[in-house]
């Protein structure tokens, strides 16, 4: 895991970006960028070469897991990985998550740690498979 | 009653005053007034029986009955939610605050104290137990200096995590906002069906009356005035 890795943050709350872009400068990660909505983000994502995809769902132009979708769907973003941060906490919606290829998932409210844990997780296990 | 009749009654009337007979006439009166209560009595009863069928149509309509018994439930739920969220966010915030004041303040002299101690140091106006003394304290500080900073890290940190109350409130006062337009989209249809005489509404309210902060784009009674200083002003000129 490299910790110049570019990381971007979408969430239609700019606060709730601030507080992801504050914990993973405190974790030591600097190179981050935001988009607003997974509309904005999906060409983002397709001209940026980033390394991770830290995503809400509930956002008014393209939701997060439709945003994942079209990212596994992208042969260039297929294996990007992606953590999703997000207040939707019902089983069915864990389950599509899971099943649509997510690499992480993280329920609002949630703690700093928690987000740290993951991360590491998360690039363990991409790590192990590489 | 029909025409004819009405006219047979109006020239027996005129008859029996002609003829003085008051008593006649007196009953004559009474006789078309019974009759006009009667055809107003019967329209109110079909207007009630109408504005009925219109309410009962209107309540068929399942989502009312919805409306009334889970959404608003629903929707008072969730603005105790963010009461309560916005309650929290701002203890944990004033909690750190709390920590984080008299650290700074400490902090603050004892930079003063060592900053006299150190300039007498500098134009050697400090013998060598002196300066033991202070060096001991110097080493102590930066060991409190070293703890303080890991509180101040987290105090700080704990504010920042604090602020997640805006993304998750937002999300349900944004779903509260929707029911209350469906609500809104409601009342104007039944509002129609009731019939017109709607266009008056109830704007009675004192300004004296208690509203909270000013919300732009809301109504409410009396004139506010704009931040601190225009209070001052109004104060002022009133002889404050």
């Amino acid at each position: 895991m490299n910790k110049d890795m570019k990381i971007l943050i979408v969430d239609d709350f700019s606060t709730m970006r601030r507080i992801i872009k504050n914990l993973l400068r405190d974790l030591g990660f600097q190179n981050t960028q935001e988009a607003d909505d997974g509309q904005t983000a999906l060409p983002m994502l397709q001209n940026g070469s980033f390394d991770f995809l830290v995503t809400d769902w509930n956002m008014p132009g393209m939701q997060g897991i439709d945003l994942l979708k079209a990212v596994r769907a992208d042969p260039k973003l297929a294996s990007l990985p992606v953590l999703m941060v997000t207040a939707e906490s019902k089983r069915e919606q864990i389950i599509e998550a899971a099943q649509a290829g997510v690499n992480g998932y993280i329920v609002k409210p949630f703690t700093a740690q928690t987000l740290q844990e993951k991360i590491n997780k998360i690039f363990e296990r991409v790590a192990a498979t590489a | 009653m029909d025409n004819l009749a009405k006219l047979q009654i109006a020239r027996d009337l005129v008859t029996s005053l002609e003829a003085g007979d008051d008593g006649k006439a007196d009953e004559l009166v009474e006789l078309m007034s019974r009759n006009r209560e009667a055809s107003l009595f019967m329209e109110v009863g079909r207007l009630t029986r109408e504005l009925h069928e219109a309410l009962k149509n209107f309540q068929l309509d399942g989502k009312i009955a919805g409306i009334a018994q889970h959404e608003i439930p629903d929707a008072k739920q969730r603005l105790n939610f963010v009461i309560q969220k916005t309650e929290e966010a701002a203890n944990r915030t004033l909690n750190a605050v709390e920590t984080l004041l008299p650290i700074s303040e400490k902090l603050g002299d004892a930079a003063a104290s060592f900053a006299s101690d150190w300039s007498r140091f500098t134009r050697r106006e400090m013998d060598m137990s002196e300066f033991k003394a202070l060096s001991g304290r110097l080493t102590q500080f930066l060991e409190q200096i070293k703890t303080d900073s890991a509180t101040l890290h987290s105090s700080l940190s704990e504010v920042l995590m604090a602020q997640d109350f805006q993304d998750l409130t937002g999300q349900v006062i944004r779903r509260v906002i929707t029911m209350v337009t469906e609500v809104e989209n409601n009342l104007v249809r039944l509002i129609r069906c009731a019939g017109a005489g709607a266009g008056r509404t109830d704007e009675s309210g004192s300004a004296l009356q208690a509203e909270g902060p000013e919300v732009k784009g809301t109504a409410g009674t009396g004139q506010r005035v704009n931040g601190q200083d225009e209070v001052d002003d109004l104060l002022s000129s009133l002889g404050f």
